[in-house]
């Protein structure tokens, strides 16, 4: 295990290694490379706005993300109902996305909020959006000689946002499916629209195009809530695994789209 | 690699593997046996402890990560006033069966209250969340803990 | 002064400091740790175990270090302390590796290879049954099978207006105690001593007496303070000591073995899995004219406790209604996983779901309300049970149904609910037999010793274990009350078999009203030498004269006295999600009277909340051998997020030949929760609820299906 004073010496170090913040995921895990230690580092620390974005430092713990009071309200909902307290209280958000588990709780919420990932090597620095971070479970783009320094949450103005988790219990518990929703209704027209799936596909979930359609077809009054959940329902993939079945994984996660566009169409928060 | 922390109270000094986890090194090199180990996976909180004031479960801690921090065990919260009180309150409530979740209950009351002196049923409800009891169903230990910041007053 | 009133803990302190000192707490100079090689497939022959050389002061423990029978000894003999030739469940240990350091130890045990021949393998009580597979046991699975009857059941069907029928499913279960199981065997001196997490020093001792050969007095046997048990400590402790035996024999060094907690999991007995089936003959009234009914348990790879659990099970077969006629078959089945065993309930949680369930179904086709049905069909004082014995003690069903009703507003409730969707609410009425079922106290034969000390003080000397309950609070309160000294001048230390009489095993609810029992009256013995310098006083169990039991043919008073309750779940599924939350939850009890109101009320708030993990959450199924879930992770009892507002109460039904009245309390708040919540989601979604656990996936399926 290596211990780097400084981001710069971190990524002088990072080939070959493993990257641990938290520790959470990692310290369950058989690790049979050494790791790299980087959640002591203060570049890697701190919630800020700038410009109009909400900066946040990869091995910020999530208890620091819910006790913030300019991280957006739909962040906090996903990560008030990750694991317990003590998790809470050692996990980072930088873990949760590079753990880059189906089932992450921050991941719905920051597609939703179109955030992006500020990816830092010793020679390059790159912007990816989360979704394409993103590639399957367990996957994701970063490189081998590349560690995640900040997630980049641009301005939002929900009219609503929220998560909701279906987990196996209240506490303590892993998504057996999710949702992260938002919308904005400006004078009866319906102006943005967002949803997210978790833990019903190899990734994360979310269309623009559905969303689109839902967007230009508003209020909605010849079958098009019923069309956008076909769309989805295509899109969806889940399994079944010792937490549920894909039938009902399926099915919740299609009725949680619908009571949610049902609330949007009656106009109610 | 050295790693210098803070063990309730008392400067630590140590040069074990940094990948140690706090939970075993409290047990085996210190002796420390009040933490308890139900399944090593941060799943059942038995080991909780407190690291800078905050709740963890000791089994996920490498020391690397205690480097230059502060931990609080169930041997040096019991030296306190809050100690007295929240025990007694437990005693009140019959909110201790089997014990082996108990040091960690205790310890998870301890970082509610500094946080939330006043804490309501969901306030309490959600800090223990974290603490499986299979004993007790948990209602006992929720009016212990709402007993004890009352009885308390002022200790937080 | 009052009994019941409640005292401090007597454990209290030690367990808030955190230095009461659990099994993994020992320091043992040049202790060992071993580590435990287990079967990778359900069913088949070892043919080859290849081990790697093995580096000097490590050592690898089987069957051959084994010096007298390698049978965990129980009921029977079919289980083996370590496999040899054939294995019978995924997780059944082959071998130890024994060594200083644990790490390496199971670095040693990975790269251990064992070779198998697969036989196929008996996963469900229906593979069990239908022959298809080579049997586990006997030419056909039945570990044991009983029957018993009253009346002409067959002709009341003729007789019926109305035949109900049903069949009602519960699965498997986990203890998940906060401590994992663990032991230290110690040899030194020619004699073997084993310390850990356990409920029945007996039981350990007598197993390792069989697996030792050695006489009794060469084997001491000490519990650990045991962090909890439910049942899930009662038999496999003596598997694990005689390993730790067999290994401090062979390596000359005490040696420890503490379960992992996924490995506790994996390789440890489960609530037995059941099929309850339900034939029943109503008059016009609903009046019941006859009651068929047949409880199939699945009782995994060995016998073990199983022939107990079978009969506690259709003891409870019929309830508490009332029957002129009745036929109630048990069946207990072999199948390739771990074995089923003990846990808090013991068989009567399955018979009564499958009862109340089916009780609620009646009052249904009768369009009654289910308290006032289930009030009016049930037994009073003087009606025969199950096994055509008598309640002979007052029943007190309607004080227990009116203070229900008052409570939760259950009359109410029900028939708002009749109209309003996702609403529901559910009752059930259920009772406990108090101590070992059938000839089972007889055959214990439980002994206690008092003794006062030169000190003044008087010494406990029983082998009930603490494990969380309050047996040490509880019996020491009953001895310094009947001897009125205050309690701190009693002294109960943790038995050790070198020092305690076998007061029997710490199971069936039996601690304070056949154990206590034996102590109020060894202290009324006792009273009388209090003046002495030292004096001892053994107790001997008798069954009461009134009790009348024939064990062959299952007839007469199967437990000498009875627990009584009734309990409501009131819920609310979210129709988009099918996830049940349970609104409150309210028991009345009849335990008798409690030696400490605080400490009862603890087990009966525990034992409903454990109840309600296995009522919904808790899902463990058997696929391809594998137990899944099969950790911690997945395994979801309740957390403190998932406990409804509970509200309890008591009756009291003083018992004359318990402690001040005591009867039994620590199994009774399990039974009767999974039936009252199964009721109460039936009616808020019209479901045809028939298995536990109620998860959103299986009501989705009947919602489907149906």
């Amino acid at each position: 295990m290596v211990k780097p004073d400084t981001l710069q010496e971190a990524l002088g170090m990072r080939s070959g290694k493993v990257p641990l913040a938290g520790g959470t995921d990692l310290m369950v895990r058989e690790v049979n490379k050494e790791f790299l230690y980087i959640g002591h580092l203060p570049e890697l620390k701190g919630i800020r706005a700038l410009e109009g974005k909400i900066i946040i430092g990869s091995a910020t713990t999530l208890d620091e993300i819910v006790c913030s009071k300019i991280v957006p309200e739909v962040l906090k909902q996903g990560v008030k109902v990750m694991a317990s307290p003590g998790i809470r209280n050692m996990a980072t958000i930088g873990g949760n996305i590079c753990n880059s588990s189906p089932a992450g709780d921050t991941l719905p919420p920051l597609y939703i909020l179109d955030a992006s990932l500020l990816l830092v090597s010793l020679n390059e620095v790159r912007t990816v959006s989360v979704m394409d971070f993103i590639k399957g479970p367990g996957k994701n783009i970063l490189r081998e000689d590349e560690l995640l320094k900040e997630i980049i949450i641009p301005d939002m103005d929900f009219t609503y946002a929220g998560y909701r988790k279906i987990g196996t219990r209240n506490a303590l518990a892993l998504s057996k499916a999710s949702i992260a929703y938002g919308y904005k209704i400006e004078m009866d027209r319906l102006v943005d629209i967002r949803i997210a799936l978790g833990a019903v596909a190899p990734t994360p979930v979310r269309s623009k195009s559905i969303e689109e359609f839902l967007i230009e077809t508003y209020p909605w009054e010849n079958g098009e809530m019923d069309r956008a959940l076909v769309m989805y329902d295509k899109l969806i993939n889940p399994i079944t695994d010792q937490r549920s079945t894909a039938e009902y994984r399926r099915w919740v996660s299609l009725n949680l789209i619908k009571d949610f566009l049902m609330e949007v169409s009656s106009g109610e928060d | 690699m050295v790693i210098e922390f803070v063990l309730n109270g008392e400067k630590i000094k140590t040069d074990v593997n940094p990948e140690k986890r706090l939970l075993h090194f409290l047990r085996e090199d210190m002796g420390l046996k009040g933490t308890k180990e139900g399944c090593g996976e941060g799943e059942c909180g038995a080991c909780s402890v407190l690291l800078n004031g905050k709740l963890v479960h000791s089994c996920l801690v490498p020391l690397i990560m205690v480097d230059g921090r502060d931990v609080l065990t169930i041997e040096g919260f019991r030296k306190t006033e809050r100690f007295r009180v929240l025990k007694e309150a437990f005693s009140e409530e019959g909110a201790v069966q089997c014990g082996f979740c108990t040091p960690g209950m205790l310890l998870a009351a301890e970082a509610l209250l500094r946080e939330n002196p006043e804490p309501d049923e969901e306030d309490i409800k959600e800090a223990i969340s974290g603490n499986l009891c299979r004993c007790t169903g948990y209602l006992s230990v929720v009016r212990a803990i709402k007993r004890a910041s009352i009885k308390g007053k002022g200790l937080w | 002064m009052d009994i019941s009133k409640p005292v401090e803990r007597v454990d209290l302190l030690e367990k808030c400091q955190g230095n009461a000192l659990f099994v993994d707490d020992l320091e043992i100079p040049g202790l060992l740790h071993a580590v435990t090689l287990r079967s990778r497939i359900p069913r088949g022959r070892i043919k080859r175990i290849e081990v790697p050389e093995i580096p000097e002061r490590y050592w690898i423990v089987d069957y051959r270090d084994v010096p007298g029978k390698n049978s965990v000894k129980m009921l029977s003999e079919d289980m083996p302390f370590f496999a040899e030739d054939k294995v019978n469940y995924i997780g059944e240990p082959i071998l130890l590796v024994v060594g200083e350091d644990k790490e390496k130890a199971k670095r040693i045990l990975k790269d251990i290879q064992v070779e198998y021949e697969e036989i196929e393998p008996v996963f469900t009580i229906e593979d069990a049954l239908n022959g298809n597979a080579p049997p586990i046991y006997s030419d056909n699975n039945r570990f044991v099978e009983y029957e018993f009857s009253r009346g002409d059941v067959d002709d009341a069907f003729r007789k019926a207006y109305k035949i109900v029928e049903g069949e009602y499913r519960t699965g498997l279960q986990e203890h998940i105690y906060l401590e994992p199981q663990g032991m230290i065997g110690v040899y030194s001196e020619g004699k073997v001593t084993v310390i850990g997490s356990m409920q029945c020093p007996y039981y350990v001792k007598n197993a390792l007496v069989h697996g030792l050969g050695w006489p009794e007095d060469r084997i001491q046997v000490v519990q650990a303070t045991t962090g909890g048990g439910f049942g899930g400590k009662e038999d496999f402790p003596s598997l694990i000591a005689g390993h730790v035996a067999f290994a401090s024999i062979k390596t000359g060094r005490p040696v420890k073995l503490i379960l992992e907690r996924n490995e506790d999991i994996l390789s440890t007995t489960k609530r037995h899995p059941s099929i309850v089936r339900h034939r029943t003959a109503l008059d016009r009234d609903g009046n019941i004219l006859g009651m068929d009914v047949e409880i199939i348990l699945d009782a995994g790879a060995y016998i073990t406790l199983s022939p107990v659990v079978l009969q506690r099970a259709i003891f409870a077969g019929t309830g508490v209604y009332k029957t002129p006629n009745l036929r109630v078959k048990g069946i207990a089945v072999a199948t390739n996983h771990v074995p089923s065993g003990a846990f808090r309930g013991f068989g009567s949680p399955q018979a009564f779901f499958g009862v109340e369930l089916h009780g609620t179904n009646l009052s249904e086709e009768m369009g009654i309300s289910p308290l006032e049905y289930k009030k009016r069909v049930s037994v009073r004082r003087g009606d025969l049970t199950p096994t055509s014995g008598r309640f002979r003690s007052d029943v007190k069903i309607d004080e227990i149904m009116s203070r229900l009703d008052k409570l939760s507003g259950f009359t109410e409730k029900y028939q708002k609910y009749r109209d309003e969707k996702w609403k529901g609410i559910g009752v059930s009425l259920f009772f406990h037999g108090c101590g070992f079922t059938g000839d089972g106290e007889v055959r214990l034969d439980s002994r206690v010793k008092l003794a006062k000390r030169k000190d003044g003080k008087v010494e406990i000397l029983v082998s009930t274990v603490e494990m969380g309950q309050g047996a040490q609070t509880a019996l020491k309160k009953i001895v310094s009350h009947a001897l009125n000294i205050p309690i701190e001048q009693v002294i109960y230390r943790n038995p050790d078999t070198d020092r305690v009489p076998d007061s029997g095993p710490t199971v069936a609810s039996r601690t304070v009203m056949i154990v206590g029992g034996l102590l109020q009256r060894a202290c009324e013995k006792l009273k009388d030498h209090m003046g002495e310098m030292e004096y001892v006083v053994e107790e001997r169990f008798r069954m009461p004269e009134y009790v009348r039991w024939d064990q062959e043919k299952l007839h007469g008073d199967s437990y000498p006295e009875y627990s009584w309750g009734g309990v409501v779940v009131e819920v609310e599924v979210d129709p988009v999600t099918f996830e049940v939350k349970t609104s409150g939850m309210w028991g009345v009890y009849d335990v008798g009277i409690p030696i400490d109101e605080r400490i009862i009320r603890g087990q009966l708030e525990g034992g409903m909340v454990q109840a309600l993990g296995w009522a919904y959450l808790e899902k463990m199924d058997l696929k391809n051998g594998f137990l899944i879930p099969g950790t911690i992770t997945d395994y979801t009892i309740p957390t403190a997020k998932d406990v409804p507002e509970i509200v309890v109460e008591l009756v009291r039904t003083p018992y004359e030949y318990g402690p001040f009245g005591a009867k039994c309390a620590g199994e009774l708040p399990f039974v009767g929760v999974a039936p009252a919540f199964a009721s109460a989601v039936q009616q808020a979604t019209g479901i045809r609820i028939d298995k536990i656990p109620i998860t959103p996936e299986y009501l989705l399926e009947k919602m489907n299906g149906d």
